[in-house]
């Protein structure tokens, strides 16, 4: 389910089948000049791959509007956001939370988020339209729909 | 007297158009035969067309197997590439069957043989949803309709695959 309206109103007659949120983390920051193209196409690859997980397991996870941060910006404080929204789908009630992305420096931050981190490695550069990157999406689609599901049972 | 030149002229004038505006009915007439025999031809390479999957006819078994494909999609705000699944395989009277992999509870995506627990089926991982090999729901789980059949078509060997519907209307 994604946060529309159509996708809403679903939710809302089926909330007891409903209970994974998915949270994209994307950082962004147009000052650091080196890191600018990586950081775009990272996050054209993370916004197809969390649409792809949707996809896979729409009737049971909400995919949260992405969550956008100055790649520089102080991770315990935006935890500490983060949380915030963490809190407020909880009282859905929701009861799996996991954060999807690319920026490794969320891994020293992991105890401070109150869900499951999943960070991706990898994929700096390429072209996301072709059959190699649909092959590699499809692949990790697939593990992380598969690691989700553990967490169900 | 110049009254009567401009009266003149604007029958004139109405003359002309209406000849015009008949003209125009006439080549109404004259293109909807031509617009008729064009048509279904349009319709053909526009909604509902059949896109080759990949996958020869002569490849496919009896086992169940997910193909994957794109097409293009104009949806409102959006045009984009769509990706679309299906679990294809030959039945026991040698019919081709094409499945959509999308759970008719809320939606989720099915697998063959997806639970050790359920063999010969496919199932739901999301809330334990199954179905039969020829689709049809288990009786009990929370999916409560047969999984949608795509529109198919074999030309050149080769299989082609339209949109999926309600079992029994494709
Ligand atoms: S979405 Fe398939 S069983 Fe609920």
């Amino acid at each position: 389910m994604y946060w529309k309206k159509e996708d809403i109103n679903k939710y809302v007659q089926a909330k007891e089948y409903i209970d994974t949120i998915i949270i994209p983390l994307i950082p962004f920051q147009l000052s650091q000049d080196n890191d600018l193209e990586k950081n775009a196409f990272q996050s054209e690859v993370l916004t197809v791959f969390s649409g792809e997980i949707e996809r896979e397991l729409t009737g049971r996870v909400m995919l949260i509007p992405t969550y956008t941060y100055l790649k520089s910006a102080d991770k315990e404080s935006e935890a500490a956001r983060l949380n915030g929204w963490v809190e407020d789908a909880e009282k859905q009630p929701f009861n799996h939370t996991f954060f999807v992305t690319f920026d490794s420096s969320w891994k020293k931050h992991e105890q401070a988020l109150n869900g499951t981190l999943l960070w991706l490695p990898g994929l700096q550069t390429g072209d996301l339209h072709s059959k190699e990157m649909h092959a590699i999406i499809r692949d990790q689609v697939e593990q992380i729909s598969e690691l989700v599901r553990s967490y169900w049972h | 007297m110049s009254e009567k030149k401009q009266q003149v002229s604007r029958r004139q004038f109405l003359n002309y158009t209406l000849t015009g505006v008949g003209g125009f009915m006439a080549a109404g007439l004259l293109v909807s035969p031509l617009r008729m025999a064009i048509d279904p031809v349009l319709k053909e390479s526009s909604a509902g067309d059949l896109a080759n999957v990949s996958l020869a006819v002569e490849d496919i078994t009896t086992e169940p197997t997910r193909v994957d494909w794109k097409i293009d999609q104009i949806d409102g705000w959006y045009e984009s590439q769509v990706n679309k699944s299906a679990w294809v395989f030959k039945d026991e009277n040698d019919e081709i069957q094409a499945f959509s992999p999308v759970c008719k509870h809320l939606g989720c995506v099915v697998s063959w043989e997806g639970s050790e627990d359920y063999p010969n089926e496919f199932y739901c991982p999301c809330h334990d949803g199954r179905y039969y090999k020829d689709g049809t729901n288990v009786p009990g789980t929370p999916p409560l309709a047969p999984l949608d059949v795509f529109e198919k078509e074999v030309r050149d060997g080769m299989l082609f695959l339209g949109e999926a519907k309600p079992k029994g209307e494709a």
